[in-house]
């Protein structure tokens, strides 16, 4: 920690120790150790003394062994050249801080001397009535408040501390609060002058209903905030009095909050913000300080200066917006988007919808143009939250019905974002723009194919609308935890077209061949999926990169980035645990998973064999592969197929037949593209077993099977496999292998 | 060889544990082999909790009594495997006024009472079960929608005029649900209601709302297993000890799919006594109002003959469908008519505490 600030810490908090001690002297003397001590309307004595110490102060004698407690943790001024990591030192001046500012309130209390007076002013609504400073937010307020910070309808509070720029700039900062939903939280001066007094010259109304509550006009005051801050742990967090971790652990977690310094800080602002700090609170600086930005007991920053005229900006009101949403970013408080801006409905039952021809207005890809979309990963602060660009014409120039080209660009950043999850980012693209009534989104990539319909754009839906509708989404839940910030870009400029798809292409190649890399060898960790299990209890699918769910929908990656957002949900790591039999792909931590999340039934599964222990299967798999012994290979029949198949049984009778969560050697639904794995029954011989494949799927993936059976060095399998229109019987089949010399038929007996 | 009538004493040996040797027989000449039959108990390691609701004066309340639920460690009644301190809890659902779509044999077994939600909680105390429901209805008897005002007085007179522990369920949608059950718990702070239902939705205001007035929550998820445990999971992290929450894993009606919510309960159950601590709540489930928005139970005309009486049928339809679900592990079941609380406690009275 900067010894600057460690130092002014320090002695800040050895003042204001000896000031409450000498104002405790005084009141014994004048009122004697029994005057009662009690914050007004409020449970859990002087809140923070409680919570941390379990001293429940309720008449000045009280208070003697807490400022003692407070002197304990005193530490003299770090002097010379001797560096320390004054953290630990600081942290503690900080905690004493607190305990002598809410003795020193407590004691005010007693003597009539709180809550603050502020005649003259009489504009200011305040609970204590008119003329009079907050004092602790009461209990009632408390609940209410309380219920809406746990529930997020409320993202956290802010304390704003001492004197703004400016009168205009001391409502910016209070209205950009209150326009997220943010608690105000106000005190302190700079020579005497106080955002309080701000506000209150600009007829700014304050009290519980708006949100802004004016504490006081010195430091002190701010001890009011962190005892609310304490006594939500109390109430909210089940915590008891005497746990300090605890306490300051819920704070970190749970409340979000941050401290703004406005003007100059002298010691004891220093040594309030230390206090603060050991609640998980980071401090922002509107002047120029040294910074604490290694993260650890705050969950970010520990203290940031940004000076207040460096900045960017076009006048001082964009800086004080700009102010609070670095604020808000160092908290990590996430702020959500009620209701989308665009001008026609929106949800998911406009998913579905199509625009024919003849309604369409404009289209972006297919055939006559192209379209691409392309997510990716920057820094923080590369990126303008919000910033929504087109970048060329819209389509209002362009007649009825005529196709043109648009790139989507998003760029997203956030703490917990990875690059492996853009595609999986970017594949909900598709799902974001359906939902748009009159728009419709096909394919992903440079693939894209988008339209809009002539109703919606005769309601005046535009191009930045897509901009609107994907920003709000990815900044929405369940996105918005891993997506911190997002920034659109629409691109229909020719030679930006041009470039950026270049970009992406690049992008897309290097995806391919990370995915192409991604083995299971190279992972620790598979993923689970137990999403089907409401209908078939006892299935669980074990996802590796080289194999997907059995539905398809869900990869590797997909389930990686699932978890990652919902973390109770139903994608969990499983460790792979020991191998036991790489042959099988046997591991010891999927066949214990699998024991425990199927009510115990089933403990033994391999990966890769359909003849011992295979995955179980739901219903809903895409495929259905099963043996057939007299040609010694397997037969995979496609969901889309509803012909008769050589094993005398339709696809659905086989779904019945096989799926709700049973294990059944020789029978095994998957997910087609595990069908192109090179880990596809690697164990029982691998694609080379495939004699029957229903037509459908054969023709819905040629290349990628021209891929394989070049892989399995059989360059014409494909040809040698049978369909439905070549054998629906086992004798059929087994004169169409033998006449197109499939090489299943020379391999070792599959059973 | 033995006869099958030799048989018979192994039976009854289930039941009376068996002393070798001391059969008696009336078959004359019939060989009767005595065998001691140790009856197969399955051990398990886990076991549901135990969850207190409603209090007293001594606890900050105004309740008459607390009631206990769950605590089991076995599969319902098998309490000769591990104890089952808590007999399955009956609870009556009234509503905050007389209701427009119940059926006409309620209509008539609650008569006047209906008129007054502090007069129908007292009818229901007189009935000797254990828990109240009170559901809040979306609109009141003029059509608008009902405040959170008015649910908070209707609260205050259901608890002024029964001393049974309560639950209290808003009208089932998100924001209203909401509105009204944050003003319910403050309303009833420091009595111990249970909150319902608190569902994936809207749990983290309603847990919340307990949180901050010390109040219990209603966990529902829709039939199915990892669902309700996740929102179980949800709730916890929310920050509401473990031994607040209750779950209702949703059940249908006899014919409407109850073997689904059996099943479910069953699985939850199972993964419960095999030590999955997330799926330990006791469970509270609403055959009451399943049943009774059928068309058997709920209506009377133009109907096939062979249906029989309508009453009897209706009653029937509301028991049957509670007794599955008490035998597939339910804690509490909440009942809509007089009649059938009093079989459904008969049934409870001599199915509980005889294994041991
Ligand atoms: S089939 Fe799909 S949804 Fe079902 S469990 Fe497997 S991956 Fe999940």
């Amino acid at each position: 920690m900067s010894r600057y600030i460690a130092s002014a810490a320090i002695r800040g908090a050895n003042n204001i120790v000896e000031e409450a001690d000498q104002l405790l002297q005084k009141a014994l003397a004048e009122k004697g150790p029994d005057a009662p001590v009690q914050f007004p309307n409020t449970a859990y004595y002087l809140p923070v003394i409680y919570g941390f110490t379990e001293i429940q102060v309720s008449k000045l004698g009280d208070l003697l062994p807490v400022i003692e407690h407070a002197r304990q943790l005193l530490h003299p001024v770090p002097r010379g050249k001797l560096w320390t990591p004054y953290l630990g030192e600081a942290l503690d001046s900080g905690m004493a801080t607190l305990f002598a500012e809410e003795a020193i309130m407590g004691i005010k209390y007693s003597l009539g001397d709180q809550p603050e007076k502020l005649d003259g002013y009489p504009g200011l609504v305040t609970a204590a009535g008119e003329g009079y400073c907050n004092g602790p937010i009461d209990d009632v307020q408390l609940r209410a408040w309380g219920i809406q910070l746990v529930d997020g309808r409320m993202p956290g509070f802010c304390a704003l501390i001492g004197c703004a720029k400016s009168n205009e700039v001391a409502v910016q900062l209070v209205r950009e609060l209150q326009r997220r939903n943010i608690l105000v939280f106000l005190s302190g001066n700079v020579n005497g002058r106080s955002i309080i007094h701000q506000l209150l010259e600009e007829d700014v109304e304050m009290g519980y209903d708006t949100y802004i509550i004016p504490f006081g006009t010195d430091t002190i005051s701010t001890i009011y905030p962190l005892g609310f801050a304490t006594r939500s742990g109390l109430t909210f967090g089940g915590l008891k009095a005497g746990q300090a971790r605890e306490n300051l652990i819920y704070n970190k977690f749970r409340v979000f909050a941050m401290a703004l310094a406005l003007g100059e800080i002298d010691d004891l602002k220093y040594a309030t913000a230390a206090g603060a700090i050991n609640y998980g609170f980071p401090a922002i600086a509107d002047t120029v300080i040294p910074e604490i930005l290694p993260t650890g007991v705050t969950e970010f920053e520990h203290v940031v200066s940004m000076p207040f005229d460096d900045i960017d900006g076009k006048d001082d009101l964009e800086r004080a917006e700009k102010l609070i949403q670095k604020c808000i970013e160092i908290r990590g408080v996430k702020v959500q988007i009620a209701e989308i801006p665009i001008p026609v409905p929106y949800g998911s039952a406009f998913e579905g919808e199509r625009v024919r021809k003849d309604d369409m207005r404009v289209e972006f890809g297919g055939k006559k143009s192209r379209a691409f979309e392309y997510l990716r990963m920057l820094d923080p602060d590369e990126i303008e939250d919000g910033k929504i660009e087109l970048v060329g014409p819209g389509f209002d120039e362009v007649e009825e019905g005529e196709s043109i080209d648009l790139g989507i660009v998003i760029e997203v950043a956030g703490r917990k974002m990875q690059e492996d999850f853009e595609p999986v980012l970017e594949r909900q693209i598709h799902y974001f723009l359906n939902a748009a009534s009159g728009v419709q989104h096909i394919g992903q990539r440079d693939i894209a194919w988008i339209r809009i319909s002539k109703s919606a754009a005769d309601k005046g839906f535009r191009l930045k609308h897509f901009g609107e509708v994907l920003y709000a989404r990815f900044k929405g839940e369940p996105w918005n935890s891993i997506v911190d910030k997002a920034q659109v870009r629409l691109i229909t400029d020719p030679e930006e077209m041009k470039k950026w798809i270049g970009l992406a292409r690049e992008a897309y190649g290097e995806r391919n061949v990370r995915v192409a890399g991604l083995t299971d060898e190279a992972v620790d960790e598979f993923y689970s999926c137990t999403l089907c299990q409401s209908f078939a209890p006892t299935h669980v699918c074990v996802i590796s990169p080289q194999r997907l769910g059995l539905c398809g929908a869900y990869n590797w990656l997909d389930c990686k980035a699932a978890h990652r957002i919902n973390p109770t949900g139903p994608n969990q790591p499983i460790p792979k645990g020991e191998e036991l039999d790489p042959q099988l792909g046997r591991w010891s931590g999927p066949q214990e998973f699998v024991y425990d999340h199927s009510n115990q039934s089933i403990d033994q599964v391999t990966m890769y064999s359909i003849m011992i222990d295979p995955m179980t299967a739901c219903g809903c798999f895409e495929c259905m592969v099963l043996v057939i012994p007299e040609a010694n290979g397997v037969m995979i029949v496609s969901r889309e197929d509803p012909s008769m198949t050589p094993a005398g049984m339709t696809f659905s009778s086989m779904a019945g037949t096989f799926g709700g969560g049973l294990q059944t050697p020789g029978a095994m639904g998957v997910g087609k593209f595990y069908l192109t794995s090179p880990k596809f029954i690697s164990a029982d011989g691998g694609f080379k077993r495939v004699v029957w494949m229903s037509s459908f799927l054969k023709e819905s993936m040629p290349e990628e099977f021209k891929a394989v059976a070049e892989r399995e060095g059989v360059p014409d399998l494909i040809d040698r496999v049978a369909d439905e229109r070549s054998a629906t019987t086992v004798e059929a089949l087994l004169a169409c292998l033998e006449e197109r010399d499939h090489p299943a038929l020379k391999m070792d007996p599959i059973m | 060889m033995l006869t099958p009538w030799a048989t018979i004493p192994l039976i009854s040996a289930i039941i009376q544990p068996a002393t070798p040797g001391t059969y008696d027989t009336d078959l004359e000449g019939v060989a009767v082999m005595a065998v001691a039959v140790a009856i197969p108990k399955k051990k398990w390691t886990g076991q549901v909790r135990d969850v207190v609701l409603g209090a007293t004066e001594a606890d900050g309340g105004t309740r008459s009594k607390t009631v206990s639920v769950g605590g089991e460690g076995t599969l319902p009644f098998l309490d000769f495997e591990a104890p089952m301190p808590n007999a399955p809890r009956v609870a009556v659902e009234i509503k905050d006024r007389r209701p427009d779509d119940w059926s006409p044999i309620l209509l008539e077994a609650w008569g006047d009472f209906m008129d007054d939600p502090a007069e129908w909680a007292k009818a229901v105390e007189k009935l000797d079960v254990d828990l109240l429901l009170l559901s809040i209805s979306l609109t009141d008897a003029e059509g608008s929608e009902t405040t959170a005002e008015q649910a908070r007085s209707t609260v205050r007179k259901v608890l002024d005029s029964t001393g049974l522990p309560l639950v209290v369920f808003g009208p089932g949608q998100t924001e209203k649900d909401i509105e009204i059950l944050v003003a319910v718990a403050e309303e009833a702070a420091g009595e111990r209601i249970v909150l319902g239902v608190c569902d994936d939705k809207n749990y983290k205001t309603i847990v919340a709302a307990a949180m901050a007035h010390g109040h219990l929550v209603d966990a529902r998820a829709a039939m199915d297993v990892n669902l309700a445990k996740q929102l179980n999971i949800l709730i916890s992290d929310v920050g509401l000890p473990l031994d607040r929450v209750l779950m209702d894993p949703t059940t249908a009606a006899l014919g409407y799919g109850v073997e689904y919510g059996y099943s479910a309960m069953e699985r939850l159950r199972l993964a419960a006594l095999q030590g999955d601590g997330m799926t330990q709540q006791p469970m509270l489930v609403t055959p009451g109002e399943e049943a009774w928005r059928m068309k058997e139970a709920k209506v009377g005309e133009d109907v096939p003959e062979a249906w029989g009486d309508w009453e009897e049928r209706a009653i029937s339809w509301e028991t049957l469908t509670a007794t599955t679900l008490v035998q597939s592990g339910a804690d509490v079941v909440v009942l809509r008519h007089p009649e059938s609380v009093r079989r459904i406690k008969d049934l409870i009275s001599k199915l509980w505490k005889k294994g041991e």
